[in-house]
């Protein structure tokens, strides 16, 4: 359509005006080449979905914070336990009640090497005040630091340690004695910081790690516990919300597909158990499940790798799993199905079929990659549920059973001494709040990166 | 239809969205007058702006989205400078509103007589109860609605599309206000049912005297129902004129080619339909120079630098482009050689 | 209406009939008898089973149960309490009563606190309080109960002595106030957050931009408009929450030695007491399932839109 610009009445404006008010250049009105015009619009890339998900996960801060929280408490639960020499199972009978950095008296004298490096000299005391020492350790007291040292060798003469720059003299105990916990009672012997021929060069004892968050009753060491004990319940919660993914989307994906008579009995399923307080029969089967798996475990466990994985988990937990599998997949079948719904009626399914696809390649090229979203954000809400669910059970004394621990028996044993020594459930009960909080925050952060209806 | 005198007057009006990416320019300076009894068209494809200048209008820009320059100026009153209490009163009673979609305009969860005696309440509080229904009656009997006594205890959900949007109408034009905003009322209806809102908007707007401004993209529509049209792209006015100049004389390349992309029944015709090219700019990224430049065939060095002025092209028919700025100093130079 | 509840009622019963028998296979599933211990010599064993009708076979048992119940009678208790008929250790010890005051004060208070802090975040959305609202909902459905109970417990009653630590039968208000708050604190912020959710998606929605273009009063947008609105999730979510509650309260009652159902349903469940074992299933099953009708039904009050006959997904 060629523009009809002849019935164009113009303004009663100079044309030279025009150009000199504008600042319209000889030439502006040729016209503009392809290039030119493209240069002046700016195309936007295109992103891939995950691309641009991530992209929106990684502006969220709080969700980004969440995650790194959450690689900590990961870093805590499955690399810490292989740096500190405690075990989550091993008393220590002198380490009982210890509150968080004490140090029974063992490992206090102990501790007291740590102080002393190489550069100390030993002298000789005056002869006659104690005669012949066998070899073994022996404590030095110094004012209020306190030093330990081994004797190689049989010495006739005593030796005493010395700090190069201090005067002070130092006591020197025998290991009875320290036992004893006498510590004043006993002989002080005065030196000199000269050093002499007759010194002796001195061995060290071990270092000793700190019972960072103190010890329980059976001088278990809490961190190593509690560090177990995270991982304990990460795992829990991770496989229970595997479990439920697998049932979950299987169950929910064939309802929705199938559709009609299929769809309502199974629905019709779902909602019973919706209606069934779950919990009742949770604890009914943890009594259960007990006792006919503990036989199961002792029957296969020499044939089979996977009942020895079991039973290492031990049927508390093994209950868990099947009470997971048994009733809490529904939500995620009622998602899965919902979506699989919607997905359905898209004009591009719609388009897909009347093009003649297959229903396999509808459902691997069109339905489940829109569902992964949802499916995603399901089974990462869905692990401190089950986190929450076990921690529960452990309180209740069912769940995990000692030796072995979670996060919720901690709480639960700390709640028996909990007047006397609150640290214990705290320190569990922190690192509990901050695993279920980081993991809610990053499933928020998820469910805003993923959904595509908030994509804008 | 004689405009007499000015009921609303838009000058320059300028609205961005302070988005986390940056500003976006919706509007960038728009204006122009509506008299009473009027109707103005605004065409334009989506992101146009032309919802959020009607937005504007009647206050109700949600964050992010701000007037950030000009005047709107309604019966004298800058309405730009009202509080919110003073916008509150003046909205639903002096200036309404109708919406695109009638299934998620109406709120599901109160019956039609519910929401339609509610604006009653909302700007007059003397109004009885019994007053407020029987107007209430009255403006779904108005609105085409038969048994409206029924109509009224029913909930949305239970009316037609067509039956919504006849009831928003009655909703809106309850108070008899004087300027009617109708932001494409019949897009969401079946095309029978768009005809029948089309045509009682005609004739509502005759019997109450009310001033539309009515928001499209659809120019079959505007040619209905409008007295003038304002064709709007990229935030922007680039042609506005009575409706027979727009559609049977239009100067813009943009107006030209968006008639040209639409089938034209009333005449008989070979030719093809003629999509526009190209893709709507980025606003958050506007171009230096016209926004239509790097969609248009015939743009020039100038269009890429320069955003054109506007030029009058005929009786109250204006329009934004270089050419007729080109042609005037063509035929100027014509008529110096001669 | 009427029609409706009876079809759910019935509907009700059925399920509560099929928790039995799960309940039944359940419980008889553990190998062994309840009267095994160290001492019991297989004679005393067997008499004890012949006395309570556990040597019949399986589907006899049932059968009785069903039958009993049927009539109002829920059995005595073999082992706890031997020989007491259930319902007096249920009904007329007062277990029963407790719980459901804890429970529905807990309740309230997560229903009258969650939904004015979630539309009051809502409302002020992106304000330093909906930022403070949310950092406290947010922690708040991370901390289970029982962990909350316990540091409130070693706060208020230990440290600062305000509140006893034992609340007993919930004698007086100080007592009821750590149990409610830890049993419902978990409730309260979901709600609220939901609340919030659900709040902003309503304020988002066309109908709200209508009612503002029609000139209503900020307050009447918010509560008449949007409130509503955005109730139906939150009463959906009731159900869940009863059932919730129910639960927490078996932690609760033991952290607080309240003597109530849910701590003695533990205890029944561990030592194997069948008939309480039973009965406490189907009556604390039979709250749940009642409350989930209560909440349909209020669903179809809020929502208009519901048709109880048709229920469509």
């Amino acid at each position: 359509m060629k523009a009809p610009f002849a019935k164009f009445s113009p303004f009663q404006v100079d044309p030279d005006k025009i150009m000199e008010t504008f600042g319209i250049e000889d030439g502006d009105f040729s016209k503009a080449s392809d290039n030119e015009k493209e240069s002046m619009v700016e195309m936007h890339k295109s992103i891939s979905y995950w691309k641009d998900a991530w992209r929106r996960f990684r502006s969220n801060t709080v969700s980004m914070v969440a995650l790194f929280v959450f690689l900590v408490c990961l870093f805590f639960a499955f690399i810490g336990p292989y740096l500190i020499p405690y075990n989550y199972a091993d008393q220590y009978r002198t380490s009982q009640k210890l509150g968080p950095f004490e140090y029974s008296e063992d490992e206090q004298t102990a501790r007291l090497a740590e102080g002393v490096g190489d550069g100390f000299f030993a002298t000789a005391l005056r002869p006659g005040s104690i005669t012949a020492l066998d070899p073994g350790e022996y404590y030095l007291k110094s004012g209020r630091t306190s030093y330990v040292f081994t004797l190689d060798t049989l010495t006739e003469n005593v030796i005493i340690v010395l700090d190069k720059n201090s005067a002070e003299p130092l006591k020197l105990y025998t290991e009875d004695a320290v036992k004893k916990g006498a510590w004043d009672n006993y002989t002080v012997l005065p030196c000199t910081n000269t050093p002499s021929e007759n010194a002796v060069r001195l061995t060290l004892t071990k270092k000793v790690f700190p019972h960072v968050f103190g010890t329980d009753s059976s001088g278990r060491d809490l961190m190593a516990r509690t560090m177990y004990g995270a991982r304990v319940s990460i795992i829990i919660g991770v496989v229970a919300a595997l479990i439920v993914l697998v049932i979950g989307s299987l169950y929910g994906s064939i309802s929705g597909l199938a559709g009609g008579p299929v769809d309502f009995v199974m629905m019709r399923i779902v909602e019973l158990i919706y209606s069934i307080p779950e919990v009742l029969i949770v604890l009914l089967l943890q009594v259960v499940l007990k006792d006919p798996l503990q036989a199961w475990f002792q029957a296969h466990s020499e044939t089979s790798a996977f009942v020895r994985a079991m039973s290492d988990l031990g049927a508390g937990i093994v209950s868990i799993f099947i009470t997971f599998a048994v009733l809490y997949w529904v939500t995620m079948a009622r998602i899965i199905r919902g979506q699989v719904l919607m997905l359905k009626k898209q004009e591009y399914v719609t388009a897909a079929t009347a093009l003649g696809a297959s229903n396999g390649r509808i459902i691997t090229k069109h339905l489940l990659p829109n569902c992964i979203g949802p499916l995603v954000i399901t089974t990462c809400l869905q692990i401190p549920s089950a986190i929450f669910l076990e921690s529960f059970l452990s309180f209740l004394g069912l769940g995990v059973s000692a030796p072995m621990a979670s996060l919720g028996s901690l709480c639960s044993d700390a709640l028996q001494t909990i007047t006397l020594y609150p640290y214990r459930l705290v320190f569990p009960a922190i690192v509990l709040t901050i695993i279920v909080l980081t993991l809610n925050l990053v499933g928020d952060g998820l469910r805003d990166a993923l959904d595509p209806r908030l994509k804008k | 239809m004689e405009e007499n005198k000015t009921l609303l007057k838009i000058e320059d009006l300028k609205v961005s969205f302070f988005t986390p990416a940056g500003e976006v320019k919706a509007v960038d300076g728009i204006s122009y007058t509506l008299g009473y009894n009027e109707v103005m068209g605004i065409v334009g494809e989506s992101g146009s702006g032309k919802s959020v200048e009607a937005y504007s209008v009647i206050g109700l820009l949600q964050n992010p989205g701000k007037v950030i320059g000009g005047s709107i100026e309604f019966e004298g009153e800058d309405l730009l400078a009202f509080t919110p209490e003073q916008m509150r009163q003046f909205r639903g009673n002096k200036v309404s509103m109708i919406f695109q979609n009638p299934m998620t305009c109406l709120n599901p969860v109160y019956t039609i007589g519910d929401q339609l005696t509610e604006v009653l309440n909302c700007h007059d509080n003397d109004i009885s109860k019994k007053e407020a229904k029987e107007r209430a009656i009255e403006m779904l009997k108005l609105v085409g609605i038969n048994n409206p006594e029924k109509r009224m205890k029913q909930y949305p959900h239970e009316l037609s599309g067509g039956m919504r949007q006849r009831a928003m109408i009655a909703m809106a034009l309850i108070c008899s206000p004087k300027l009617l905003i109708a932001d494409e009322p019949t897009t969401a209806l079946d095309v029978t049912i768009q005809a029948q809102i089309l045509e009682l908007m005609k004739d509502l707007q005759k019997k109450e005297n009310t001033s539309i401004i009515f928001i499209t993209h659809n120019l079959g529509v505007v040619a209905e129902i409008c007295d003038r049209v304002s064709v709007m792209y990229a935030g922007r006015i680039v042609e506005q004129g009575k409706v027979n100049d727009i559609f049977y004389n239009p100067q813009h390349p943009y107006t030209q080619k968006l008639l040209a992309s639409i089938p034209r029944l009333d005449e008989e015709t070979t030719e093809r339909l003629v999509p526009i090219e190209g893709t709507p700019i980025d606003l958050l990224n506007p171009p230096q120079g016209c926004n239509f430049g790097p969609r248009c065939s015939e743009c020039m060095k100038i269009c890429l630098r320069k955003k054109p002025p506007f030029a009058e092209v005929g009786d109250g028919h204006i329009s934004a482009c270089w050419l007729h700025f080109k042609d005037m100093i063509d035929k100027k130079e014509a008529e110096k050689d001669e | 209406m009427a029609s409706y509840i009876l079809k759910r009622v019935a509907g009700s019963i059925l399920i509560l009939l099929l928790i039995m028998v799960v309940t039944f296979f359940l419980m008889n599933a553990v190998p062994g008898s309840p009267f095994l211990t160290e001492k019991s010599t297989p004679e005393q064993i067997a008499n004890a089973n012949a006395k309570y009708g556990l040597d019949k076979p399986l589907y006899i048992q049932l059968w009785n149960y069903i039958r009993n119940y049927l009539k109002g009678d829920l059995g005595v208790s073999l082992k706890m309490q031997e020989g007491t008929p259930v319902k007096d250790i249920i009904f007329h010890q007062g277990k029963f009563l407790l719980s459901i005051k804890l429970g529905l004060y807990a309740l309230l208070l997560a229903i009258i606190v969650g939904i004015p802090l979630g539309c009051l975040a809502a409302y002020f959305r992106g304000s330093w309080l909906d930022g403070a609202l949310r950092v406290i909902t947010t922690v708040g459905v991370a901390i289970p109960g029982f962990v909350l109970a316990a540091l409130l417990l070693i706060a208020f009653s230990v440290k600062l002595n305000i509140f006893p630590t034992k609340s007993g039968n919930l004698p007086d208000f100080k007592s009821y106030v750590l149990p409610v708050v830890s049993l419902s604190s978990y409730y309260t912020c979901y709600i609220a957050k939901l609340m919030r959710t659900s709040m902003l998606d309503a304020i988002n929605q066309d109908y709200i931009r209508t009612a503002r273009a029609k000139g209503v009063k900020t307050g009447g947008i918010i509560l008449k408009h949007a409130l509503r609105n955005s109730l139906i999730p939150v009463i959906t979510y009731l159900g869940p929450v009863t059932a919730g509650i129910i639960t927490g309260s078996f932690v609760i009652e033991s952290t607080f030695s309240i003597p109530g159902l849910g701590k003695y349903f533990v205890q029944c469940v561990t030592s194997r007491d069948y008939p309480v074992i039973m009965a406490t299933t189907v009556v604390l099953s039979a709250l749940v399932i009642v409350m989930m009708l209560v909440v349909d039904i209020v669903y179809k009050i809020v929502d208009p839109r519901i048709t109880l006959t048709a229920k469509e997904d």
